[in-house]
């Protein structure tokens, strides 16, 4: 019993550190300048 | 059109990749003709085949060379890719060409990196990304480089890292967009190498996604689709130019299967016309004729695009 409650407290917690990594960690930023455009090779 | 030179053109395989090809051919004017793997000596009779079943290709290619019949192979499996080369003994002793790795990565790669080298004075630095599959087979290769060893070419030596590992957001023309990549069994880093030695370092990644990764190294769990959807394709080249360090990014968004089969196609259509030396060649290599290909390739319809910025 003190097992599954050692491994339920373990796994809560690893879901909390989680959901918080989740909501305030960055996601990878976008370009802020720039795009693709066509080229086309010279021949 | 010009009319096309004659000479006959085998494929092995009916699949995606294969129809593509023939569809192409087709359009350049050949009339090629399609077996499947266990009828491949039907076409000993053929100039050139290409070979566009899935892999392993290593053995059928010797057996062609064997016969003096030139041969593409789209083949993107690292073990088979490095069979492939070990074919060079063999062809240059029947004075025959191969080109390996003709597909979209490897193969459009090579091009296009041949292609954007000629805006560096030294280039030291590639890095490929590729997102999508083409055919079931495709499909299968992918699930399978995603479970094996990657291999990359740091500062003069091969590394080996596990497939799966080194998560990049790597961005892709429109309408793709930006996928996490990762690192893959991926002959590419072997064959970008021999285009330019003088490269300092050469990476390779593919998109996965979170299942992708989880189910690696299990059997696939559902079959995979009859073809992928739209696939991108990246190629990163880092060098001096007037003096300074700069970056060149090009990329494709198109169906993988599409840029494979145009590219083993003009592999194909240059073998035959016989403009490449005897010996085991890879697009992107001084002994190709590079731009005459990549030209044949823009010209069916593939897009090639630039990143501008930073």
């Amino acid at each position: 019993m003190k097992f599954i409650r050692q491994v339920l407290l373990a796994i809560s917690i690893g879901g909390i550190v989680a959901t918080v990594l989740r909501t305030r960690g960055k996601s990878p930023e976008a370009p802020s300048q720039g795009g693709w455009r066509e080229v086309t090779p010279q021949r | 059109m010009s009319t096309p030179t004659n000479f006959d053109i085998g494929i092995i395989g009916s699949g995606v990749v294969g129809t593509r090809v023939a569809a192409q051919l087709h359009t350049l004017g050949y009339r090629p003709r399609i077996a499947p793997l266990r009828h491949a000596t039907d076409l000993f009779d053929c100039n050139v085949v290409v070979l566009a079943q899935g892999a392993p290709h290593s053995a059928l290619a010797a057996t062609f060379v064997a016969q003096g019949i030139a041969v593409v192979s789209v083949s993107d499996n690292l073990a088979d890719v490095l069979a492939l080369l070990d074919i060079q003994d063999r062809a240059l002793a029947r004075q025959v060409p191969v080109i390996i790795g003709a597909a979209c990565s490897p193969g459009m790669t090579g091009l296009l990196v041949h292609h954007v080298t000629r805006a560096f004075e030294s280039i030291d630095e590639v890095h490929v990304a590729v997102h999508g599959t083409g055919g079931p087979q495709c499909a299968r290769q992918h699930h399978e480089s995603l479970a094996g060893v990657s291999i990359g070419w740091h500062e003069g030596e091969w590394l080996q890292r596990p497939a799966g590992s080194g998560r990049e957001l790597c961005w892709f023309p429109d309408p793709v967009g930006a996928r996490d990549c990762y690192r893959y069994a991926s002959p590419e880093p072997v064959l970008l190498q021999r285009i330019a030695p003088s490269l300092q370092r050469i990476t390779a990644r593919v998109s996965a996604t979170r299942r992708d990764r989880l189910t690696a190294r299990l059997p696939m769990l559902s079959p995979p689709h009859a073809e992928g959807t739209l696939g991108g394709l990246r190629v990163e080249v880092r060098g001096v130019r007037n003096g300074m360090r700069h970056v060149e990014i090009v990329g494709i968004a198109e169906r993988v299967a599409t840029i494979t089969g145009s590219v083993a196609a003009q592999a194909a259509c240059a073998l035959g016309n016989g403009v490449v030396p005897p010996g085991v060649h890879n697009l992107g290599q001084a002994e190709v004729p590079n731009d005459d290909i990549l030209d044949g390739v823009l010209d069916s319809g593939t897009i090639l695009h630039q990143f501008i910025g930073r």
